[in-house]
Order: C-alpha cells, then sequence, then structure tokens
C-alpha cells in the first residue's frame, strides 16, 4: 500500500528552527516529525511513502536513508519545480501512486499530528465504497478553516466552505486522506487545491466520505501550535502507551526524556515537556511546557516555560526563558538572562535581556 | 640603494567567517558577507582592486574561516580577470587578527616580499596603498597605519590613537576606549615589513613564558571568541597585542587619508558604502557608471550601476545611488532611489523602491512600495532572496526574510 506526504516548501513559519533543518526534520516530541507520520504508515502496512518536496530535496533523502532501512519501507521523493498547491502534487507522483493494484492510497498533511488511525480510516473507506475518504477534526473556531459540511449518520459530504462568516458546521479538513486511485485521473498536472477544486467534483458524484477523527489533532506549523501540540501528543501517550513517558520524583505531569539525556538533582520537570538526545540538564533546573532539543544544555537553576530551545543551546545559570521563546540552533544565553517572547535566530549569542517578545537577528 | 624595482609586495585581506558577523543577516544567509555586492562588484573585490595598483604586487591572499568552496569560483574569475594571483586561505582555529598573519608567514614569505599590506574586507575607503608604501619607506619602522579622523562622539567605537604631528610616529593606541583618548582612529588598514613576524612570535612567546595571557580588555565584535582559545598561546589580536604595546618605540607610524572611511557592519552600510564607492567611479572610472535621458534608455541621475545584462525600461527613472546586478529586470514607470537590486529581481511598472536592498529573484508588484528609512528602528528594508511583494503593498522599513510573500502592508517588522 502507498502513502503521498505534502511537505511542499520552506516552512517559514516554523522559523528559526526551519533556518536550520527542513520542517519535517524538525524533532516533536523528541523524533523527527515527519518520522511520526511513516511509523503508523508502516504499522499498517504501507510500503512505499513518497514525499512530495520543493525545497532541499536532498537534505530529506539522505536523512531518511536510515529510516527506510531500519523500518524497511521505501522512501522516494516527488520534487514539485513550483509550488504545486494541495492537489497537484498526487498529479506529479501518478506515476509511483497508480500502480494497477486498485489499492487506495493515503495522503497526509505533512504538519498535522494525531493518533492516526489508519486502520478504521481503511475500514471506513472499504464500508462505504465511495472513491475519496477524509478525516475532519471537530473545532471550537470553524471560521478559522475550510469546514465540511457533512450527513452526520454516514458521513458523506456535501461541500466544502471556505471560512464560513456564519455558522454551518464545526468539522474542519483535517489533512489526512485516503483516496482511490481514480481521484488522481481526476487531477490535472498544474498548481491545484484539493479542497476548492478535486474534492467539490467528488462530493457532488456522491463520492467522498469524511470521518470524524478520534483523538487529538494539531497543525503544528507554528511554534504557539507546535507547544500545544506537544501537550496533546503527551496526553495521549499517557492514555495509550504510559509506559514510554518518564517518571521520577523530580517530575510532575506528562513528561518525555530520551534515555541519552541527563537531568541533575534537584530539578522540577514538568509537565509537558520533551528532553532531546544527548541533552545535559543540571540541577536545580525547572521545566514545564517546553522542547529541549538534541545536543542542548540547561545549566542550573535555569527557569524555562512555554518555550522551545534549539539544537546545541545553552541557557545559562539563574536564566529566564518564557512566554513563547524560541531559540534557534547554536543559541548561547548568558547567566542571569530574561528572555520574555524572545525568537532568537541560529548562532547568536544572548547577553542582555530581551524584555518584549521580538525577533533576534 | 636597493632598487624598488626587485621588492615585491604581497596583500593579506581579512575576510572573517560565517559564525561572526551575525549583524549582516539577513543578506549573510545566503551569501558570505565578503561576497555582497557594493557598487556593482563583490565587497573584497573594492580592496582587491586597489591592491592592484600597488607596484610589483606579487601575490593577494584572503585569509577566513569560511569554506574553500565559497570562495573557489569567486578566487579564479577575479585572478583571471585582474591579471593577479589572488589565494584563498582557511583559517583552521581562531588565531586573532595577528595570530592569522604569523600562522600562514611561511606562505606569505614565499615570494620573499619586502613589504606585506594587511586589509580588512569589510573597510570601505579609497585605499591608498601606494602613497602608504611610498610614505611608509619614507619612515623606516615596521609597519604604516592608515588613520583618519572622525567626529569625537564616534571615535570611542574604534581604536583610538595619536600620532606625532611632525614625524607621523605612532605614540599611543588604545582599543575602543571608555573616555575620550584622540580623534583619530585606526583604519583598518596597514602595511608592514617581514619584522612584524618577529614582533608578533615576540608576543605569544612571553604569553607562553608568563604564563599570563595577553592584557585582558573588552574584545571588538570581530575578535569574539569562545573562552578556551582567548588564552592559547597562539592567539593574538593585532590591536591590544601589537599596535599598543609598540607604540612610542619608532616602530609604528601612521598615514592620513583625507578621503571618506566607513566600515561595513550592517546592511544598511553596505548601501551608504555602495554610494561611496559609486561617487568614486564617477572620478576614477567615469565609464563604469549609467548614464541615460530617458528617450533610448531609461532616465539616469546621480552616480547608477547597471550590469550590462539587467534589462530597465526607458521610463523608468534611476538614481541617484542606485546598484542593478545582473539579469534584473526594471519595468516601465518604476522610480529607484538609493538601494541594491541584486541579480534577476523582477521590479514591475510603476513601483518605488528607496532606501532598500531587494535580494536575489525577488518581485516587486506593480504600484508597490519598499522604503527604509534610515534612522528609525530597523532602518534600510531589506528584502531577503526570493520573496515577493504584491501589487500595491508598501513595505517600510522592515526585513523580510528569504521565501516570503507579502500580501500586506507592513511597517517596522522583521518578518521571519
Amino acid at each position: 500500500m502507498k502513502a503521498l506526504i505534502l511537505v511542499g516548501g520552506f516552512g517559514t513559519r516554523l522559523r528559526p528552527l526551519t533556518l536550520s533543518l527542513p520542517k519535517p526534520l524538525v524533532d516533536f516530541a523528541n523524533k523527527p516529525m515527519i518520522l511520526h507520520q511513516i511509523e503508523a504508515l508502516k504499522a499498517v502496512g504501507v510500503d512505499e511513502v513518497v514525499l512530495t518536496v520543493n525545497y532541499q530535496a536532498e537534505v530529506m533523502l539522505n536523512f531518511l536513508k536510515d529510516v527506510e532501512a531500519k523500518l524497511e519501507i521505501k522512501i522516494t521523493c516527488s520534487r514539485e519545480t513550483e509550488p504545486m498547491g494541495t492537489a497537484g502534487p498526487l498529479a506529479l507522483a501518478r506515476d509511483k501512486l497508480v500502480d494497477g493494484s486498485g489499492e487506495p492510497f493515503f495522503v497526509l498533511n505533512s504538519d498535522v499530528i494525531s493518533e492516526y488511525p489508519f486502520k478504521e480510516m481503511i475500514e471506513f473507506h472499504k464500508a462505504h465504497g465511495g472513491e475519496a475518504s477524509i478525516m475532519v477534526t471537530k473545532v471550537d473556531e470553524p471560521s478559522k478553516y475550510g469546514v465540511v459540511v457533512m450527513e452526520e449518520t454516514t458521513g458523506k459530504v456535501e461541500k466544502f466552505v471556505e471560512k464560513p462568516k456564519l455558522y454551518v458546521g464545526n468539522k474542519i479538513n483535517a489533512g489526512i486522506y485516503l483516496l482511490n486511485p481514480s481521484v488522481v485521473d481526476k487531477i490535472e498536472l498544474r498548481p491545484t487545491s484539493i479542497e476548492k477544486e478535486t474534492f467539490p467534483k467528488i462530493a457532488a458524484a456522491q463520492g467522498l466520505y469524511a470521518m470524524v477523527l478520534p483523538g487529538f489533532w494539531m497543525d503544528i506549523g507554528q511554534p504557539r501550535d507546535y507547544i500545544t501540540g506537544l501537550r496533546l501528543y503527551l496526553d495521549s501517550l499517557r492514555k495509550k502507551c504510559p509506559a514510554k513517558l518518564t517518571t521520577g520524583p523530580d517530575i510532575v505531569g506528562n513528561v518525555l526524556v530520551d534515555e541519552t539525556a541527563k537531568i541533575g538533582e534537584g530539578c522540577l520537570i514538568g509537565p509537558d515537556v520533551a528532553i532531546g538526545p544527548g541533552c545535559v540538564v543540571e540541577s536545580g533546573v525547572r521545566l514545564s511546557r517546553c522542547t529541549v532539543m538534541p545536543g542542548a544544555r540547561i545549566k542550573k537553576h535555569a527557569c524555562v516555560s512555554s518555550s522551545i530551545i534549539g539544537w546545541h543551546s545553552t541557557v545559562g545559570q539563574w536564566a529566564r526563558i518564557e512566554n513563547m521563546t524560541i531559540l534557534g540552533e547554536d543559541v548561547h544565553v548568558r547567566d542571569e538572562i530574561y528572555s520574555n517572547g524572545g525568537v532568537v535566530l541560529p548562532h547568536k549569542e544572548i547577553k542582555s535581556n530581551i524584555l518584549m517578545p521580538g525577533i533576534v537577528m | 640603494m636597493v632598487s624598488s624595482m626587485d621588492e615585491k609586495v604581497v596583500a593579506v585581506i581579512m575576510v572573517g567567517g560565517p559564525t561572526k558577523g551575525t549583524r549582516f543577516r539577513p543578506l549573510s544567509l545566503n551569501i558570505p558577507k565578503p561576497l555582497f555586492p557594493i557598487a556593482g562588484q563583490p565587497m573584497v573585490h573594492h580592496p582587491i582592486s586597489a591592491c592592484k595598483r600597488i607596484p610589483n604586487l606579487a601575490q593577494i591572499y584572503l585569509v577566513g574561516f569560511y569554506e574553500e568552496r565559497e570562495f573557489a569560483l569567486y578566487v579564479s574569475a577575479i585572478s583571471n580577470e585582474l591579471k593577479v594571483p589572488v589565494r584563498y586561505l582557511r583559517e583552521d582555529k581562531p588565531h586573532g587578527s595577528a595570530g592569522g598573519l604569523y600562522h600562514f608567514r611561511n606562505l606569505i614569505m614565499e615570494d620573499d616580499p619586502s613589504h606585506i599590506f594587511l586589509l580588512n574586507c569589510d573597510v570601505c575607503c579609497s585605499f591608498p596603498l601606494p602613497e602608504m608604501l611610498e610614505a611608509h619607506r619614507k619612515y623606516g619602522g615596521i609597519g604604516t597605519l592608515l588613520v583618519i579622523k572622525v567626529s569625537p562622539e564616534s571615535a570611542s567605537q574604534f581604536g583610538e590613537l595619536v600620532a606625532d604631528p611632525v614625524t607621523n610616529e605612532l605614540l599611543h593606541y588604545t582599543e575602543k576606549p571608555e573616555t575620550f583618548v584622540s580623534d583619530r582612529i585606526n583604519c583598518g588598514v596597514y602595511v608592514f615589513t617581514p619584522d612584524i613576524f618577529t614582533a608578533i612570535r615576540d608576543v605569544s612567546s612571553q604569553t607562553k613564558d608568563t604564563g599570563k595571557s595577553a592584557t585582558l580588555r573588552r574584545v571588538s565584535s570581530v575578535e569574539a571568541l569562545q573562552p578556551a582559545t582567548r588564552n592559547s598561546t597562539d592567539f593574538v589580536r593585532l590591536d591590544q597585542d601589537i599596535l599598543s604595546p609598540l607604540a612610542g618605540k619608532k616602530q609604528l607610524y601612521t598615514y592620513e587619508t583625507m578621503d571618506f572611511w566607513e566600515q561595513i557592519k550592517s546592511p544598511g552600510m553596505s548601501l551608504r558604502c555602495s554610494e561611496l564607492y559609486l561617487s568614486q567611479f564617477r572620478l576614477t572610472s567615469p565609464q563604469v557608471l549609467a548614464s541615460g535621458d530617458g528617450t533610448k534608455s531609461a532616465i539616469v541621475t546621480g552616480d547608477v550601476f547597471i550590469h550590462p545584462s539587467a534589462k530597465v525600461h526607458p521610463t523608468a527613472k534611476i538614481g541617484p545611488n542606485v546598484s542593478i546586478s545582473a539579469n534584473a529586470r526594471v519595468g516601465p514607470g518604476v522610480r529607484l532611489i538609493s538601494c541594491i537590486i541584486l541579480d534577476d529581481v523582477e521590479i514591475m511598472e510603476n513601483a518605488v523602491v528607496t532606501n532598500a536592498i531587494v535580494g536575489w529573484k525577488s518581485s516587486i508588484g506593480r504600484w508597490s512600495r519598499a522604503e527604509g528609512v534610515y534612522n528609525s528602528k530597523l532602518g534600510v528594508t531589506i528584502l531577503g532572496d526570493s520573496v515577493a511583494v504584491e501589487d500595491e503593498v508598501v513595505v517600510t522599513s522592515s526585513i523580510v526574510l528569504p521565501n516570503k510573500t507579502l500580501n500586506v502592508s507592513v511597517q517596522d517588522e522583521i518578518i521571519l
């Protein structure tokens, strides 16, 4: 079975992190974002994953070689020479997706994290017999998104309404699809939107069905949602596989610590913290609602909350980092410094306080 | 008397490295700062072509921390073009501004030069190198510094020095003092005799013997390095470790320039320095500058450089102080004032760009406006590479990182 992951472009919303690595390779919960998806696909029997990219394909393929070997799954890139929108990439990758077997293939948006209930989706797709299935998720503020209007019982999709001014429903496109190969025939090889052009066509022919995504959903393409997403992910991990979470006298709430990370004494870690491979957290450190990327060091007595600490960065002794501070790769915050929402580009030294949220270039 | 015909000269240009100079972002995200175009030529081109005027120049070395491959193409092209050997030497680890020179002394002395010029790549000035060499020969010391008079308020950002008004000997030198010492400052351009290597060696062996590290000073941003290397014995800084101690000992002299001098530390300064070099072209090589009156080619006012492959519509008005790089396209009715337009940029009808730097492959939409304000928080507007400014959008005093599309107007913002 095959899958397509729409990786697309430059990941500018996740800068400064994406100044160091392409977005799919940025760690989330101690694992490159795209690896969460690839592992879930492998678990339901997908044997080939096609990534559609228009930026830094070589960097990704290099990294993914190891994944290919370890997971025994084939990974290829389909290169866009110009941005192809949300449907165009499928037409571009036609040769890889349509293999004559008639089997449906998955399409995922690379920014989306969820529990990936792919097995349930396959059953749902078989049951309704339509051409296409999409996952939808319930949100509080539907008018920020594209709303999917559907029949409650069967899930048959009537229409899509983009950013509706009046309430038409509270389910939005979750960016996870299961499509029959015949869908690719309906997509022209040009920049196309799957929601505006392809799906409405299929819905009109009564062939599109929506399944409400069980569990959490988050588009982690920007820092604020990345931090919320980690909370949701760890919450879900507590319910499904609590053994993976770290426990201990210094741990409170859901915390994920890589086995190669070191934590000192007298710390208080959590809730909703991920500490990556090779990190060092010295004694007396307080961490909450934050991600510490591989190789970073948090020095004694520091306090970090609601922030992301980039690869190989250091946070100085007694420093206080909070309120959506994002440190890029190799950023060094001096002792006793306060950062309130600083967004710091890679290879910088922070020698004075950042009192108001702002970018440090 | 040794004929000066036999005396060869070698020039060394310090170009720095990637993790220093984050002040030059976002432009330095895509290109090493020394290769950023100023007045239509890479920044390092200006000191290199100034070196060409030195009689008996044997070799030019560029010394820095960048990967060799970043300079490989440029170095072979410029060697060919100027018919003088230029070579890039990569420092394996930080040695300090004098230590770097010392580290490559064997290569530098290969041509048996009688004099060695040392220049900093990010200095913008008229580089009166032959005149400095003349003066240095007369003084008979081991080194001569280029100096300039600046306003007393700004002097503390630099190395301040005192020179004897009659003999021009360097009497006193101090780097970035907190109190006022002098309004004469060090331009970062030097000529030395090979004795300089002995002087550097003596400093580092002194450090070895006494076990004391070189004078503890506030380090300049150019030399901000990890603490570990500051104490190593082959880390020697030119200013603090050589110039200061040797001042007043009849070894070092000064040559004062009355022309312009600036340091290109930030993107805003590159625009200002572009203006200075363009006005220098007006005097030294006016054929390089563009001209036009709106009939067959665009109206050009003031000093303007337009690359031969760029296409500018005759109804556009360009200048003063504009540089347009290769393959750029400037549409009808466009007004460009005080800006640098990089390669492959497309500027559409009736747009206005003033006090801005527009990055490679960017596009400026119809009736849109990119405007910088020098004294504002962010200064000149800088668009990184592949930025698209949509029709009628105004970008004021903002910095936009590569690959962004602006469809609403912004002011005083950094767009990541």
